[in-house]
C-alpha cells in the first residue's frame, strides 16, 4: 500500500507544481534557517565535555575590592580567575584526583636549521594533569611529570597541526625546538582536539581554537611570563618586579580540579574555606567567603559564553520554522481540500478513513523529505555563508575555526527536529482530509 | 449587495476560518519578528557607526615582534619609526601600546584627588602609551593644550607605571571635573595616588572594547612601549593607505633578523572584527527577517488564490447578477485585510512582549511605539499586495461559469 | 439482499433540521433491477448514500446480505463498500490524473489484491464495457459515454453484489444513455443487484420495479409503470412543494 500511495502523492505533488514548489520551498527554507541557527547555538553554548560534566570543576575564591563585588550583574560570583599566590597554595591540595593551574601566554616558535619561519603562537602554561583531566587526545609521545612543572623542566606539547607545520607530521616526540630562544624538548604531540567552546579559558573569545604549544606551569616565573589572557586588579599596587606582579591581588590564573566523587567534593570545599579562613584572619579576603566550586555547564552560564545574540537567533529561529510550519499546514490544508472530491470518490469506492490519512500522510512525508534535502543543502550554502561573514582575515584562524567543526551531530538534530515538525504539521490537513464525509462531494454540483 | 458591507464578508470568512486562522498566526509572528528585527538592527547599525574621533581610514598598524637573545629593542624601535617616517606619503608614525577598538587594551581606575576614594569616584579609562606623534598619527582633534613634547616622552618600563602627564578626551575630563568647564592643566591622579596634568584635551577618541560604555574615556601617556614587541600607529596621506603599506612591508620585512614582522594592517580590520558580532547579527537578522515576511506573503497569495479556486461559481454568479469586476477585487482584499488585521491585533501583543524581553536581555529602552506602528503599516501592505494578484484574477471570472453545469 | 426498516435521516445545521428520510423501508432481492425516481430534493440521492454506506443514519436498521450494518466501525463499513458494493455517478467522477487502467485499479488497491488478479479483473471488466483498447488513455481523452463506460468497469472490477448508480445517463446524449442502460441489463443479468437513480421515465420503465420516493418516504404512487407519461406532470408539481 504504501508504494500505492508514494505513486499517488507523485502525481498529486505534478498536478499543481506551483503549489507543490511554495510548500516545499517553505519548508526547505524553515528547515535550513534551523539547521544553520541551531548548529551555530550549540556550537557556541554546547557543553563540550558533558561526558565528565559532574566531576570537573573550575575554582574560584572571592578576594576582591571590599567595597564592591567583581560582577556587578552577578555580585554572588567570584572573579573568573585566581592570583598567583592563591593558586600556588591551592594546588598544594591532595584532595583531587586532577587539578591544572594555567594561563595563556605568547612566545615566537621556531626549529633551528627549519626553513618554515618563526611563528608566534599563543602558548598554554600549564601543569601535567591538563591532558588527562581534559581527556585531550595524543598522537604521539604524552604529557611531562610532576617535577617538570616545578623545575621547570624544558619540555613541551606541541599541537597536530603545529607539528604537521613544523616536522611535516612526523612523529617529532624528542626533537628540540625553540620558544622565545628557549630551547625545549618535545615529549607530546596532541591529537585534534576542538572543544566548543574552549570551557577552560573563557578570557578571550570563546570559539577560539585550542593552544597550539604547551609548557609547564613553571615557566611563567622561570622567564617572568605575563599573561596573554586578562589580568585584572582591585587594588591599587605598587609594582615593579616580577615579584611584585606574583604577590600582587591581580587574578590571571585559571584553576579546575576533578573530583570523583561528593566526598572529595566536601572535602576540597572544606579544604578552600580553611585556606580563606586563615587568609582572612591575616588581613586578606575581607569579603563574605565565597570559594566555588562550578560544574562545567553552569561556568558556561555564569561566564556568559551563551551570548544574548544567540539566545535571540535562536527565538528568531523558532519564530520561524513556526511560520513555514503554518503555511505548510496551510497550503497542505488547500491543496488537500482541492483534491477533497477525488478523495471522496476513493471513499467511495472503498478507502477507509485510516486510507485516506495515511495517503495524505505519506504526500506529507514526501514533501518533507524533499524539503529536508533541500535544506540540508541550503543550510550547507547558510553556514558557508555565516563562516565567511565571521572571516575576518583567511590565513587567521580564530572564530572561523569554530564553525569549520560543526560537528554532525547538531546538523542531524536540528534536521530530524524540522523534519518531523513538518511531518507533524501534517498530520492535521490529513486528518481533517479523511473526516469529511464523502457523500458531499460526490454529487455532480 | 455592496463590497463595504464588511459583515457577510467577515460571516463567510469565520465559516470556512482555518486557513485564515493559519495565515493570521503567520501575519502575528511576522509583524512580531519585524518590529524587533528592526528595533536591534538599528541599534547595532548605530553602534557599528559611532564616529571614532580618528582618521581611521588612512591608519595603518604595523606590529613587530624580537625574539632573538641579542635583540636590542631600545635601537630596533628608533630605527623603525625613523624608517617609517621618511617614507613617502606618510603623515606621521607613532610607537603604541596597544591598538584602540581592537578588543585587547590596558584599563585603570583614575581619581580626582589623592588618597582613599569611594569606587564612586574613581574614573575608569582607557590607557595608552604614546610617543610625541600620536596625536598626529591619530588624527584626532585637540579642543585644548597641545600634543607631547619630545622630552616628555619616558623611557619603557616594566612596571605598571603612569607618566606625569596626559592627553584625556573631553568626555573623561568631563567625568573627571565635573563642574570645571575648563580641565586644561588640572591634576587628576592614579591608583597610587601618583599625580598626571592635563596637558591637552581631545574632542573624542574610542578607546579599546566597543562594548564598554566608559569607550570614549580615553588617556595617552607619553611613554615608549615596554619590549620586546612593538605596535606602531601609521597615518598615511589620503587615499594612499595600500601603496603605504606595500611599502612597509618592503621595507621592515627583513630589515632585522632578530624580530619577526608580525603584519601590517590597516585599522579596518581591528574595527571590523571588533564590529563583526554586531554586523553579522545586523545582517543575520535582515535577511532571516526578509525571508520570513517573504513566506508569510507566499502564505498570504495562496490562501487567497485557494479561495479564489474555490469560489469560482460564487465569483461568477456575483458577476451575473451585476457585481462590477471592481467590486470582486475589493470583496477578495476586504477579506485579505480582515485576516491581516486580525492577525496584526495579535502580533503587537507578541510585539510587545519580545521587546520587553529584549529589552531587558540588551539593557535597552523599552521598544519605541513608532516601530511598531511602522511595523503595522509594512504589514498591511504587504498583505494587500500579496493578495491584489489573486483578487484580479478572480475579476477576470466570467459571469458565464454560474450557468455552466461542470 | 438489502433490507432497510424504519430508516430515518435528519440533516441538522444551526438554523434549519432537514428529514432527508422518514421510517423509510425497502427490500431489494438478489439479482433485482430497481429504478428509484422522485422529484428533486425528496431523499434519493440519501437513500444511495445510505444504501452505499456512505452516510450513517439515526434510526432503524439496515441488513446487507443478512448482516446488520447500522453500527459498523467506518473501517469495516469501508471494507463492505469496497466489497460488495460499486457506484456509478452521474458525473463519472473518474479520477483526473490516473488513466483508465489506473482509476479501475483504484478499488482493487484497497482490497489488496495481488498484482495479477488485479491486471486481470482490470482488463475483463473493461472487456464487458468495450474499452480494451483504451485502457491506456487519460479520462479527458474519452467522450463522456465512454468516460462513463470506463466508471462502470471501475464498479465492476471488484465483482460487487449491488451496483448503485445515481442517475448514470445524466451526463451523456441520448445514443449513449441507451448503450450504457444496454450495459447495466447486461451486468444484471449476470447477476449483479443494481439500484439506479433516475430521472429519466424510458430508462425507469426499462428496470423490474419502480421505488417512487417522495418527502423521504416510498410513494406507493408508481409513476411511469401503471400510468405512463401524464404523470411526469404530477411528479414536477411535488417538485415545487418538496423542501429544497
Amino acid at each position: 500500500m504504501f508504494g500505492y500511495y508514494l505513486d499517488l502523492a507523485f502525481r498529486n505533488l505534478k498536478r499543481n507544481p506551483g503549489l507543490t514548489a511554495l510548500m516545499i520551498g517553505a519548508v526547505a527554507l524553515g528547515i535550513a534557517v534551523c539547521v544553520m541557527t541551531l548548529t551555530m547555538y550549540r556550537a557556541m553554548s554546547g557543553n563540550p565535555i558533558w561526558w565528565k560534566n559532574d566531576v570537573l570543576f573550575s575554582v574560584t575564591m572571592d578576594f576582591w575590592d571590599p567595597q564592591q563585588p567583581y560582577w556587578d550583574k552577578k555580585p554572588e560570583l567570584a572573579p573568573e580567575q585566581l592570583t598567583y599566590r592563591d593558586a600556588m597554595a591551592v594546588y598544594e591540595s591532595d584532595i583531587p584526583k586532577h587539578k591544572v593551574i594555567m594561563h595563556k601566554a605568547v612566545g615566537i616558535l621556531s626549529v633551528d636549521g627549519s626553513s618554515v619561519k618563526p611563528e608566534r603562537t599563543v602558548t598554554r602554561v600549564t601543569t601535567k594533569d591538563f591532558f588527562a583531566m581534559f581527556d585531550v587526545p595524543f598522537q604521539y609521545g604524552g604529557t611531562w611529570t610532576d617535577a617538570a612543572d616545578t623545575g621547570p623542566e624544558p619540555v613541551m606539547v606541541l599541537s597536530r597541526k603545529m607539528n604537521d607545520r613544523l616536522f611535516g607530521g612526523e612523529n617529532s616526540v624528542g626533537r628540540r625546538i625553540r620558544w622565545d630562544d628557549n630551547e625545549f624538548r618535545i615529549v607530546g604531540v596532541r591529537d585534534n582536539w576542538m572543544p566548543l567552546p574552549t570551557f577552560y579559558d573563557v578570557n578571550n573569545g570563546s570559539l577560539e581554537e585550542p593552544e597550539d604549544v604547551y609548557i609547564p606551569f613553571g615557566w611563567n616565573v622561570a622567564l617572568e611570563l605575563p599573561s596573554a589572557g586578562n589580568t585584572n586588579g582591585w587594588k591599587p599596587e605598587d609594582i615593579q618586579t616580577y615579584q611584585d606582579f606574583l604577590s600582587s591581588e591581580s587574578v590571571w590564573i585559571q584553576m579546575w580540579v576533578e573530583l570523583p566523587d561528593d566526598s572529595a567534593r566536601g572535602k576540597f570545599q572544606a579544604f578552600l574555606d580553611n585556606y580563606a579562613r586563615e587568609q582572612k584572619r591575616a588581613g586578606r579576603y575581607q569579603r563574605p567567603l565565597n570559594n566555588r566550586l562550578t560544574k562545567v555547564d553552569q561556568w558556561l552560564v555564569d561566564n556568559n559564553v551563551v551570548s544574548n545574540d544567540n539566545r535571540v537567533l535562536v527565538g528568531l529561529a523558532f519564530a520561524f520554522l513556526a511560520v513555514c510550519l503554518l503555511n505548510t499546514v496551510g497550503l497542505l490544508l488547500a491543496k488537500f481540500l482541492n483534491n477533497a472530491p477525488m478523495t471522496g470518490v476513493r471513499r467511495a469506492l472503498g478507502a477507509s478513513r485510516r486510507q485516506v490519512f495515511f495517503q495524505h500522510l505519506v504526500e506529507v512525508g514526501v514533501i518533507s523529505s524533499i524539503g529536508a534535502l533541500l535544506g540540508l543543502a541550503l543550510g550547507g550554502l547558510m553556514l558557508m555563508g555565516l563562516r565567511a561573514l565571521y572571516t575576518v582575515d583567511p590565513t587567521d584562524a580564530g572564530g572561523t575555526q569554530a564553525l569549520a567543526h560543526v560537528d554532525m551531530t547538531s546538523v542531524a538534530t536540528a534536521l530530524l527536529l524540522a523534519f518531523f515538525a513538518t511531518i507533524a504539521a501534517g498530520l492535521y490537513p490529513a486528518w481533517r482530509i479523511g473526516r469529511i464525509p464523502p457523500a458531499s462531494y460526490l454529487k455532480a454540483q | 449587495m455592496t463590497a463595504w458591507n464588511l459583515r457577510p464578508i467577515a460571516s463567510a470568512l469565520w465559516r470556512n476560518r482555518t486557513g485564515a486562522i493559519l495565515v493570521a498566526f503567520q501575519i502575528a509572528i511576522g509583524l512580531a519578528v519585524l518590529v524587533n528585527a528592526v528595533y536591534v538592527v538599528k541599534q547595532r547599525v548605530e553602534k557599528i557607526a559611532r564616529p571614532t574621533g580618528m582618521d581611521t581610514a588612512n591608519m595603518i598598524w604595523v606590529a613587530s615582534a624580537g625574539f632573538a637573545k641579542d635583540y636590542d629593542y631600545d635601537a630596533s624601535w628608533r630605527e623603525d619609526l625613523a624608517t617609517l617616517r621618511e617614507l613617502p606619503d606618510v603623515k606621521a608614525a607613532s610607537l603604541f601600546s596597544n591598538i584602540p577598538l581592537s578588543g585587547g587594551g590596558s584599563s585603570n581606575g583614575f581619581q580626582p584627588r589623592p588618597g582613599e576614594v569611594t569606587p564612586k569616584e574613581t574614573v575608569q579609562g582607557n590607557n595608552y602609551d604614546v610617543d610625541e606623534q600620536a596625536i598626529a598619527a591619530l588624527g584626532v582633534k585637540l579642543v585644548a593644550g597641545r600634543p607631547f613634547e619630545v622630552h616628555e616622552i619616558q623611557p619603557p618600563s616594566e612596571a605598571f607605571e603612569m607618566s606625569p602627564q596626559a592627553i584625556v578626551t573631553q568626555a573623561f575630563a568631563k567625568e573627571m571635573f565635573p563642574n570645571d568647564p575648563n580641565p586644561l592643566g588640572k591634576t587628576f591622579y592614579d591608583g597610587l595616588s601618583k599625580p598626571i596634568t592635563i596637558v591637552g584635551i581631545m574632542e573624542h577618541m574610542h578607546g579599546a572594547w566597543v562594548g564598554w560604555d566608559k569607550l570614549d574615556h580615553v588617556v595617552l601617556f607619553p611613554r615608549i612601549k615596554d619590549g620586546p614587541n612593538a605596535v606602531y600607529l601609521v597615518r598615511a596621506e589620503p587615499g594612499r593607505r595600500d601603496a603605504v603599506m606595500r611599502d612597509i612591508e618592503a621595507r621592515l620585512g627583513d630589515s632585522n633578523p632578530g624580530r619577526l614582522l608580525r603584519w601590517v594592517r590597516p585599522f579596518d580590520y581591528f574595527i571590523h572584527q571588533s564590529y563583526l558580532d554586531d554586523r553579522n547579527m545586523a545582517i543575520f537578522l535582515s535577511s532571516v527577517t526578509s525571508a520570513l515576511l517573504a513566506i508569510t506573503a507566499l502564505g498570504i497569495f495562496g490562501l487567497a488564490t485557494f479561495n479564489v479556486s474555490t469560489r469560482i461559481r460564487q465569483i461568477g454568479t456575483r458577476r451575473a447578477v451585476g457585481a462590477r469586476r471592481m467590486d470582486i477585487v475589493r470583496h477578495f482584499l476586504v477579506e485579505n485585510w480582515m485576516i491581516t488585521t486580525a492577525g496584526i491585533v495579535a502580533g503587537c501583543g507578541f510585539a510587545l512582549a519580545i521587546g520587553y524581553w529584549i529589552s531587558i536581555k540588551y539593557e535597552l529602552p523599552r521598544l519605541d511605539l513608532y516601530y511598531l506602528v511602522g511595523g503595522v503599516l509594512t504589514i498591511w501592505l504587504i498583505g494587500l499586495f500579496s493578495a491584489l494578484q489573486p483578487a484580479r484574477r478572480a475579476s477576470t471570472i466570467s459571469p458565464a461559469v454560474a450557468t455552466r453545469t461542470v | 439482499m438489502l433490507e432497510m426498516q424504519g430508516i430515518s435521516k435528519i440533516y441538522r445545521t444551526d438554523l434549519i433540521e432537514t428529514h432527508a428520510l422518514r421510517d423509510f423501508s425497502l427490500k431489494v432481492g438478489d439479482g433485482e433491477f430497481v429504478a428509484v425516481t422522485g422529484p428533486s430534493g425528496s431523499g434519493k440521492t440519501t437513500f444511495m448514500n445510505v444504501a452505499g454506506l456512505l452516510e450513517t443514519f439515526d434510526t432503524g436498521v439496515y441488513k446487507l446480505d443478512g448482516e446488520d450494518v447500522s453500527r459498523l466501525s467506518d473501517e469495516a463499513r469501508s471494507k463492505l463498500r469496497n466489497e460488495k458494493i460499486g457506484f456509478i455517478f452521474q458525473s463519472f467522477n473518474l479520477i483526473p490524473d490516473l488513466d483508465i487502467f489506473d482509476n479501475v485499479d483504484v478499488p482493487l488497491r484497497y482490497r489488496r489484491l495481488a498484482k495479477k488478479d488485479r491486471e486481470q479483473r482490470i482488463k475483463s471488466a473493461l472487456d464487458v464495457v468495450g474499452l480494451s483498447s483504451r485502457m491506456h488513455h487519460m479520462p479527458s481523452q474519452l467522450s463522456g459515454g465512454q468516460q462513463q463506460r470506463a466508471a462502470i468497469a471501475r464498479a465492476l472490477a471488484g465483482d460487487p453484489r449491488f451496483l448503485l448508480a445515481d442517475e448514470p445517463t445524466g451526463n451523456v446524449d441520448s445514443l449513449m444513455a441507451r448503450q450504457v442502460m444496454d450495459l447495466l441489463e447486461q451486468i444484471n443479468e449476470m447477476g449483479t443487484t443494481i439500484i439506479m437513480v433516475t430521472h429519466d421515465p424510458e430508462l425507469a420503465r426499462r428496470a423490474h420495479r419502480n421505488v417512487h420516493i417522495v418527502d423521504g418516504q416510498i410513494s406507493d404512487f408508481q409513476p411511469y409503470e401503471t400510468r405512463g407519461d401524464a404523470i411526469v406532470k404530477a411528479a414536477s408539481a411535488t417538485v415545487a412543494m418538496s423542501p429544497a
